[in-house]
């Protein structure tokens, strides 16, 4: 086994407090939906904007770090071996298979990773973003003078916003469990923690690194 | 003798100056409402669990009871809740009390016999609860 | 006799040393607020034996304020809305005691005049406009029904044969010690109407002539302790904010003193201006859609007396068991059985009911046509919609009834209910007589027969206004089952019934199939690891 680096420190603050406040605020948000009672209305609902405000400064942050260090590389989608890492998934897992994938300081994400985080920053987020800060600013939204944007009704906006919410929850789900399937469960979660990840030295990696 | 005398005349000078300062106000029912309310009715709803309204009595049997000055089956005065010394007391908790705080003892007083002469049984507006 | 002297010099010195205090560092004299003092004009100082009397003496100063009185809603009892609509309580029919038409003699001691008894009234009169109404102080001036508005300056019989005798007043003190209206005055009739202390509005009644915080914030005796008058302002007489073309939405800034400004005095945002919330300003989103009132009076009749909620005139008649009129009270001694009346349901500390609301009130007025494929007529209608730009959710009380109407020219009758004489359904118990005495006198047509028919009334709140802390938190309406749970077209976050169903489904069944999916996954993981060990 060797020990690569690769989550830097700031790409493993920004996941882990990105993961706390994306729990927290489906946890307020669907408070404020209505589907439970647990902080008080008024409580999910002020936390929730403080956290809106919270997450998006963190993105701003990332999206700066993500283009000065040419990271954003990271999600450009690739179709090379998908179809290996699928099967990987559906069958080799159960096997013993080894992973069809080496990860690098080059490349993080496995192709289907690649593929679910940009489906994630590209749609899930900023639909989210949007449609929340409709949802912040409806009123000057409705007194806009610009028809298309005074026309939005408020439950078109939250319509939007609890899709996105729901899409969040569903991804949350399947990005834990994905986060056992590591060599061992915990591997890849000590690696989001340490930025060290083990990688089988002697093995080469059945996809070379990009 | 003559120091009696000096007596005599000093008591009728202070007579009189009591009277023409008692004569000199009137009373103002609607502060003497108020207190009657906030401070009297406040404790007997919440102590006797009963208020005594106005109404329940008529104006001879308020001059009356005010004049005898025996309050609580006689066991205190009710002049003893127009003192100053009482709204200290409970000033932190009676917004009445704190308001008037620092009104002449006497003023309350005939405010709130104007208060209820007025709203007794056979008074010119008889006065429930509300 | 020295000892006794000197007990009595001492107690004497005793009781006047706060005086005697007093006298020795100069006590302000007490400053008055007006400039006059009614005791010194010689024109209020006689014997008044009647009102127009006493009117007779203000006018001799205040030479235009009849004049200015006369233009009044309170004079004429007349009002044309906006729509063209004659409103006034003159002609209006509501679902309390109806209508003063025919019954002026006990109905109008409301009237801020003396002597409207029937239409023969005289309109022009200036000594007959009641200045004392409104103005005075000492909280003696009666105006006993059954004399249409006028006074007992002499004690004497009252009602003439019953042996009651009733006290004159004293006009001479009572008219030496006038002032500015306050709530007592304006609520002499104003606390009263629907027939009883807080029947008819639910947000006034007499706990508001020395209110706790509780009760009013502004009215407050102990604090702020606005007159009535204190918003609704008047100017030459008139005063602002009359219900029957309500301001429902008031987009001006907060008055400032010595500016010109066009809107009225009467509404919240006149004093606290359109973003009044400093620490929670989400709060001022809200003002474009919801009334300062739907939080800020979380219930009405607050202040003990109860109102009615409803009112039952068709089961009035039925005499006790000594062949009286029966009277049937409830616990707390209000009746809610009169046999003059019918039957009451009466409520204390009531929820509202919230209505979308643009100012817009329309009245089925005597002559319009109401029948029973429409029950509940509406007395009057709340205009209003979420669309419409001019509306918001204003809390609203619905009195709901029972009257008589005619079947056969379909509209509502006017019943000629108080009254000394045969035909006065409170003497006589006959509806058929009380009916057609009451038509003839306003000359309308009646069939000969009636029936009863259920009618709703709504009314404004807009009093009682509670302290902050008691306001309506976010969780009275941001819930299902919530207080607006029935307010139809907005957005409410929080309340169930705005959710797209297919999202709700669709969204936690995508969540449990993922959730279903990964457990499913790591399970055979499980098994298939420990079974290649
Ligand atoms: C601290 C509480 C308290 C306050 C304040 C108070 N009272 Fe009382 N009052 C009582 C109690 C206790 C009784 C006895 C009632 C009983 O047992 O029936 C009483 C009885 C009375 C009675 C009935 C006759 C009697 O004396 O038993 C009158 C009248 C009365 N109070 C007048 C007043 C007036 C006027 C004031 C205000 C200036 C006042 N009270 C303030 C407690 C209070
Ligand atoms: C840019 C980030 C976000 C902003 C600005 C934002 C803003 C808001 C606002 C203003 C509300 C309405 C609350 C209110 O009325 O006070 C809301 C509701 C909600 N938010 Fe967010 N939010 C953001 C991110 C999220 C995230 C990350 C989630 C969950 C993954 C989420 C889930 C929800 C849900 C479920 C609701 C309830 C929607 C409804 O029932 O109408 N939000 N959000």
């Amino acid at each position: 086994m060797a020990r690569i680096y690769i989550f830097k420190r700031f790409e493993r603050f920004w996941h882990w407090a990105q993961a706390a406040l994306i729990i927290f605020m489906l946890l307020t948000g669907f408070e404020i939906h209505g589907s439970y009672a647990l902080l008080g209305w008024e409580k999910a609902a002020d936390l929730h904007t403080t956290a809106a405000w919270t997450l998006i400064g963190l993105w701003l942050f990332a999206i700066f770090w993500h283009f000065t260090t040419g990271e954003w590389r990271q999600y450009i989608p690739t179709s090379k071996n998908i179809v290996a890492v699928m099967n990987y998934y559906s069958v080799g897992i159960f096997t013993g298979a080894p992973h069809p994938f080496r990860v690098s300081q080059l490349s993080k994400h496995n192709p289907l990773q690649r593929l679910a985080y940009l489906l994630v920053k590209l749609f899930i987020n900023p639909l989210i973003w949007v449609s929340g800060l409709a949802y912040l600013y409806y009123n000057e939204l409705a007194a806009s003078k610009i028809a298309a944007l005074s026309g939005i009704s408020l439950g078109t906006i939250a319509l939007a916003h609890t899709a996105a919410a729901f899409m969040m929850l569903a991804f949350l789900i399947g990005h834990l469990y994905l986060s056992t399937t590591g060599h061992t469960p915990l591997a890849h979660i000590k690696a989001m923690i340490t930025g060290w990840e083990d990688v089988d030295a002697d093995k080469p990696a059945a996809v070379p690194a990009k | 003798m003559k120091r009696n005398l000096r007596l005599k005349v000093l008591a009728l000078i202070l007579a009189a100056g009591a009277t023409s300062a008692a004569q000199a106000y009137d009373g103002d029912w609607k502060r003497g409402r108020i207190y009657f309310r906030h401070v009297c009715t406040a404790c007997h709803s919440a102590e006797v669990k009963k208020a005594i309204p106005p109404n329940e009595r008529t104006k001879a049997e308020w001059a009356a009871y005010l004049q005898a000055d025996k309050h609580n089956k006689g066991k205190d005065s009710v002049t003893k809740y127009f003192s100053k010394q009482y709204r200290d007391s409970i000033k932190s908790k009676n917004a009445a009390a704190a308001k008037f705080a620092d009104v002449p003892e006497n003023e309350l007083l005939q405010d709130v016999k104007v208060f209820v002469n007025k709203g007794a049984k056979d008074g010119d507006a008889p006065a429930g609860c509300s | 006799m020295r000892t006794g002297i000197f007990v009595v010099a001492l107690l004497a010195s005793m009781l006047l040393a706060p005086a005697v205090n007093a006298a020795s560092e100069p006590v302000p004299a007490k400053l008055l607020k007006s400039t006059s003092d009614h005791t010194k004009f010689k024109a209020l100082q006689q014997e008044f034996n009647s009102g127009p009397e006493v009117t007779k003496a203000c006018l001799s100063c205040h030479t235009e304020a009849a004049k200015q009185l006369h233009q009044t809603e309170h004079w004429k009892w007349e009002y044309k809305n906006p729509q063209g609509q004659l409103l006034g309580k003159k002609t209006l029919i509501n679902n309390f005691c109806i209508s003063p038409a025919s019954n002026e003699g006990a109905c109008n001691s409301c009237h801020i005049g003396y002597g409207w008894k029937d239409d023969t009234f005289d309109f022009t009169s200036e000594v007959n406009v009641d200045c004392i109404v409104c103005h005075d102080t000492t909280g003696n001036y009666r105006k006993p029904a059954g004399l249409a508005g006028n006074v007992i300056a002499k004690t004497m019989e009252f009602p003439p044969g019953s042996g009651k005798i009733v006290k004159g007043i004293n006009l001479k003190k009572i008219a030496q010690s006038v002032a500015k209206t306050s709530r007592d005055t304006c609520g002499a009739c104003h606390f009263y109407g629907g027939g009883g202390d807080g029947v008819k509005h639910g947000d006034m009644d007499s706990s508001l002539a020395a209110p706790e915080k509780e009760v009013d914030v502004h009215m407050d005796a102990l604090g702020l302790n606005f007159t009535c008058a204190t918003c609704h302002m008047t100017k030459g007489h008139q005063v602002p904010g009359s219900r029957y073309a309500p301001t429902a939405q008031d987009k001006g800034a907060a008055h400032l003193r010595g500016k010109e400004y066009k809107t009225i005095p009467t509404t919240c945002q006149a004093c606290h201006g359109q973003a009044p919330h400093k620490k929670i300003a989400k709060l001022n989103d809200h003002t474009d859609k919801v009334a300062c009132q739907t939080c800020h009076i979380p219930a009405f009749a607050r202040g003990g007396v109860p109102t009615k909620m409803s009112w039952d005139w068709s089961t009035a008649g039925k005499m006790g068991p000594d062949g009286k009129p029966l009277t049937i009270k409830d616990a707390k001694g209000h009746p809610i059985y009169m046999a003059i009346k019918g039957d009451f349901v009466l409520g204390e500390d009531v929820v509202p009911d919230y209505r979308w609301f643009n100012g817009t009130v329309t009245y089925t007025l005597r002559s319009d046509k109401v029948d029973k494929n429409n029950e509940p007529v509406q007395i009057n209608r709340y205009e209003g919609s979420a669309s419409d730009g001019k509306s918001l959710i204003w809390p609203v009380k619905i009195m709901r009834g029972k009257q008589p109407f005619d079947p056969v020219n379909k509209t509502l009758v006017v019943p000629h209910t108080a009254g000394n004489d045969d035909t006065a359904y409170w003497t006589n118990f006959n509806w058929d007589k009380a009916i057609a005495k009451g038509m003839a006198t306003i000359g309308e047509p009646y069939s000969g027969k009636f029936d009863f028919i259920s009618t709703e009334s709504t009314w404004p709140i807009t009093h009682m206004v509670a302290p902050a802390k008691n306001a309506l938190r976010c969780r009275d309406c941001h819930a299902s089952g919530g207080r607006l749970e029935k307010v139809p077209d907005i957005y409410i976050p929080g309340r169930g019934s705005d959710h797209a169903r297919w999202l709700d489904t669709a969204g936690w069944a995508i969540a449990v199939l993922t959730l279903l999916g990964v457990l499913g996954h790591g399970l055979g993981r499980v098994i298939l690891s420990k079974r290649n060990h």
